[in-house]
C-alpha cells in the first residue's frame, strides 16, 4: 500500500519538475528576447509630446543598434537616466558626438541661446516638448555607455482588437517593462 | 540497406542535437553568471599601479553589489568608459553622490588642488597611479548607471592570490 503511494508521489514530483522546467526555459528565452533583440516597453510623462502621449504609449525597442553603435541623430532612444540610475528616459538624441549644438536654456521665462560642442562619446538628448523636459539642458551630454535601446514603432497591436488589448495591458503595467518620462 | 542508412544517420543527427542542446544550456547558464552574478577580467595598464601590474591581473569581479547599490568609497570597480563606450575601464571609487573630493588636476606640472561636490546620481574614480592615469580628473564625474562590476579578488599572479587593499 505504502510503496504504491511513494511510486505516485515520485511521478507527481517528476512530472512537476518537467513543467517547471519547461516553464523556466520559457522565461528564459523571453529574458533572452527582451534584454538583447527586442521588447515592448511602456512609456508616459509629458516630455515627448506631441510624439508620444502623456498617459502612456506602448513602443517596440529595439537593442541590437545601441549595442552595435549604430544610433544616431534624429533617433528616439530609451537612456538610463544620470541623475538617476534606477529609472529610464525616453528622449531623442539631438546631436552626436562632435556636433554642435544649440538650445534654448529656458524657453519659458526667456529667449536665451546656448552653443556647445558635445564631447567624444557623448551624445546630447532632448524631449520633443521642451517646455516641460528634464533633458541635456539640464544634466549635460550623456555618455554613450547609457543608452538601453532604440526605438522602433508604436502600437503594437493591430488589427480590430488592438485598441481594446492595448488599454488592458495600460490597466496592467507590470506585464510590461515600466518606463517614467 | 538505405533505410538502415537513413536510422543510423537519424539517430546519429538526434545525438548531435542533444549534445548541442546540453551545451547551449551550459552555455546559457554561464552567460547568466556572468552578466548578474560574478565576472571574470583581465585589468592591464598603468593607471592602477601598485595595486595591480602593469602587465595584467586576472581578478574576480561580483554584479550583484552594483544592482543592489552597495558600492561604496574605497572599492575598485569596473566602469564603462565615458570617453569611449566599448573600453572598460578599471578605476577606485574616490567620492560617492554628495562627498566633497580633492584632488590635483595636474600632476606633472603643478601643485594646485581643486575640490568640488561630486553631483547626484554619479561617483569620482581615480586610478591609484595619479601621475598616469585618465580618470575623473580629466571627465569628470561618472554616472551611476555606467558601473559594470565591482572587483573583490585576485586569481593572478598567484603571489597577488585573495582580496585586495
Amino acid at each position: 500500500m505504502v510503496a504504491g503511494n511513494l511510486w505516485r508521489w515520485r511521478n507527481a514530483v517528476k512530472e512537476a519538475l518537467e513543467r517547471t522546467a519547461v516553464v523556466a526555459k520559457f522565461l528564459c528565452l523571453l529574458h533572452v528576447t527582451n534584454n538583447y533583440i527586442c521588447s515592448p516597453t511602456l512609456v508616459y510623462g509629458p516630455s515627448m509630446l506631441p510624439t508620444l502621449n502623456l498617459t502612456g504609449d506602448v513602443l517596440l525597442t529595439e537593442h541590437i543598434t545601441s549595442r552595435l553603435g549604430r544610433v544616431g541623430l534624429g533617433d528616439v532612444v530609451l537612456v538610463r537616466s544620470p541623475e538617476n540610475p534606477r529609472k529610464t528616459v525616453t528622449k531623442r538624441i539631438l546631436g552626436m558626438e562632435g556636433d554642435t549644438v544649440t538650445f534654448l536654456v529656458d524657453p519659458k521665462n526667456s529667449d536665451r541661446c546656448h552653443t556647445l560642442v558635445v564631447p567624444k562619446g557623448h551624445v546630447w538628448i532632448q524631449g520633443d516638448n521642451m517646455y516641460a523636459s528634464n533633458d541635456s539642458r539640464h544634466f549635460g551630454p550623456v555618455p554613450y555607455g547609457l543608452i538601453q535601446g532604440k526605438v522602433l514603432c508604436r502600437h503594437l497591436f493591430l488589427g480590430p482588437y488592438g485598441k481594446l488589448v492595448e488599454a488592458a495591458l495600460e490597466q496592467v503595467p507590470d506585464l510590461l517593462i515600466p518606463i517614467q518620462f | 540497406m538505405g533505410s538502415r542508412n537513413l536510422k543510423q544517420m537519424g539517430s546519429i543527427v538526434k545525438e548531435a542535437l542533444d549534445g548541442t542542446l546540453l551545451i547551449s544550456k551550459f552555455l546559457c547558464f554561464l552567460h547568466v553568471t556572468n552578466k548578474y552574478l560574478c565576472t571574470i577580467a583581465l585589468v592591464y595598464g598603468p593607471s592602477m599601479l601598485p595595486t595591480f601590474n602593469l602587465t595584467g591581473d586576472l581578478v574576480l569581479a561580483d554584479r550583484i553589489s552594483i544592482l543592489f547599490n552597495r558600492v561604496g568609497k574605497g572599492d575598485i570597480v569596473l566602469v564603462r568608459s565615458p570617453e569611449n563606450p566599448r573600453k572598460i575601464v578599471t578605476k577606485r571609487v574616490m567620492g560617492m553622490e554628495g562627498d566633497r573630493v580633492s584632488f590635483i588636476l595636474d600632476t606633472k606640472n603643478s601643485d594646485r588642488w581643486e575640490t568640488l561636490v561630486v553631483p547626484k546620481g554619479h561617483i569620482w574614480i581615480q586610478g591609484d597611479n595619479i601621475y598616469d592615469s585618465n580618470d575623473s580628473r580629466q571627465f569628470g564625474p561618472v554616472p551611476y548607471g555606467l558601473l559594470q562590476a565591482r572587483v573583490f579578488w585576485r586569481i593572478w599572479p598567484p603571489q597577488g592570490f585573495g582580496t585586495l587593499r
